[in-house]
């Protein structure tokens, strides 16, 4: 099943030097936080000027997508999925 | 006069990603891993499927058929709709490995692409030690849930071909000493450019195998089987000498859009064509060209197909002229059908010469000013800021597609990366 979600939701993020990588690590939405166990892939997307960066990313039981607005700096949970048929 | 086979070294290797949209998405997506997945046009029962994962294969879901279709071999397969900026950011990568190995890199596709390595032959490369490290910099740069098949022969038919030959994750090359062996166990429908059409010309000239293909004779296979030169250059490919050529020049741009439910409505109807050639335009103002023709096809409810090309003296290059001329073209219809699929292209392309002086100076380059710094606007703020206005509304309509197969699109893709650097 995945739902799409468009919410902003707060996210704890993580800079580790090794690979020089900063992702997510803790997310909450819904009233519960998520600890972020794997980034699965991240790629940039253009809208103009403005570059936006696509985590998606999962815990263990459930993956996201999460949009973060590099000029507003500001976190948006796109998508949860977790694996089933919808 | 017999051609013997070609017994120089391999030196192209060919990579194909295994399901690319599919394994990409899974990639992305822990949880969809080892899954029957497909990725479809449209999440609907309507929507047709453009990938299915490894796993949807081996139910025995293929491209090209319906989502009803796939749940009919599989009720539980996971349908997800195409993510063309994960794949386009993916193809960027895979090009940049491939650069790293040899300078003559040609895309195929959005994931196939062609190394040539005739350049460096006189040196002792071993291109089967190539093609695993970039198995292996794939898995680590890209993702590890990602492989990719790679062939190595000595044209680019061989090379696909001995990359089809172990799917998925296989590395296989072609030489003259393996050729028949290879022959011998696939069909003709496994070789490259032989679909079922093909095939049943080759059985009516009593061509059955891919064996009996490199034993015909050229004269039969140009003059008997394929009526044209094709005949001779398949002849030649089989032997293992180039005959395709490698870059094809950009020809035409074109946009299309399957509708999901028909329309007649000329107004509706009109707005998609504004909508379609606003996209063509803007490709056709990245890649620096103006143009001559028009081509607007329309494919009916009843199955019926309709299409007309026309081409004038007057070069086009802003949305509201190939708007104009589009809407000639669409309004000649013989007949108003409901339409479920609509299509326009533009062709006779020449290089854009904006300082090239014309006897209408004054409205033509008031306009074409215009639409460059509109496309200026939509470059720094997003695409479809600025829009004409009876696409309001439309943001959902002619959504952003990956086409098939094509290389247009990827030649698109790198003009606007160098646009994009120029900030």
């Amino acid at each position: 099943m995945h739902e799409k979600i468009n919410e902003r939701v707060d996210v704890i993020t993580i800079y580790r030097k090794i690979g020089a990588i900063s992702m997510p690590y803790k997310l909450r939405w819904n009233g519960r936080d998520h600890i972020i166990k794997a980034l699965g892939y991240h790629h940039k997307v253009k809208e103009g000027k403005t570059i936006i960066h696509i985590f998606s990313c999962s815990s263990d039981t459930l993956a996201f997508r999460l949009r973060f607005n590099s000029d507003t700096l500001s976190w948006i949970l796109e998508e949860v999925l977790d694996g089933a048929s919808s | 006069m017999e051609l013997h086979l070609n017994n120089n070294r391999p030196h192209l290797m060919h990579v194909d990603l295994n399901s690319c949209f599919a394994t990409l998405t899974q990639q992305a997506f822990p949880p969809l891993r080892d899954k029957p997945l497909v990725i479809a046009a449209y999440a609907q029962p309507n929507g047709c499927i453009v990938a299915p994962s490894i796993c949807a294969k081996k139910f025995g879901i293929k491209t090209g058929m319906t989502v009803r279709e796939g749940r009919l071999l599989c009720p539980y397969i996971i349908v997800r709709t195409p993510d063309p900026d994960l794949y386009r950011d993916a193809h960027m990568r895979f090009r940049k490995i491939f650069m790293d190995y040899s300078n003559d890199v040609t895309p195929k596709s959005i994931d196939e692409a062609i190394l040539d390595f005739s350049e460096m032959m006189s040196t002792n490369l071993d291109l089967v030690r190539i093609g695993h490290e970039i198995k292996k910099r794939i898995r680590s740069e890209i993702g590890e849930y990602v492989s990719c098949n790679v062939g190595i022969g000595t044209n680019m038919f061989l090379a696909k071909l001995a990359a089809s030959l172990n799917k998925p994750d296989g590395l296989d090359i072609i030489e003259a000493h393996n050729l028949f062996d290879v022959y011998n166990h696939v069909s003709l429908l496994d070789l490259s450019g032989i679909n079922t059409r093909f095939q049943a010309r080759l059985n009516m000239a009593g061509i059955y195998t891919p064996m009996d293909f490199f034993n015909a004779p050229r004269e039969k296979l140009q003059k008997v089987v394929f009526k044209s030169i094709i005949g001779s250059r398949w002849y030649e490919k089989l032997r293992g000498y180039e005959a395709d050529e490698k870059n094809y020049a950009t020809k035409s741009i074109g946009q299309q859009y399957a509708m999901r439910i028909g329309t007649a409505d000329p107004r509706e109807i009109g707005r998609i064509m504004m909508k379609l050639t606003e996209k063509m335009g803007r490709r056709l103002r990245r890649q620096h060209y103006t143009s001559r023709g028009i081509h607007v096809w329309c494919m009916y409810r009843d199955y019926s197909f309709w299409h007309r090309g026309r081409t004038s003296e007057s070069e086009m290059y802003t949305t509201p002229e190939l708007y104009r001329r589009a809407m000639l073209i669409l309004n000649q219809q013989p007949e108003k059908k409901i339409i479920t699929k609509i299509g326009v292209a533009t062709y006779d392309l020449a290089p854009y010469l904006s300082d090239q002086l014309t006897l209408f100076e004054e409205s033509f380059t008031k306009e074409r000013l215009v639409a460059d710094a509109c496309d200026q606007v939509n470059d720094r703020y997003g695409e479809f800021t600025i829009v004409p206005g009876n696409m309001i509304d439309m943001d959902d309509v002619v959504l952003d597609r990956i086409a098939f197969g094509g290389v247009k699109e990827l030649e698109d893709l790198y003009a606007s990366e160098t646009v994009s650097t120029k900030y």
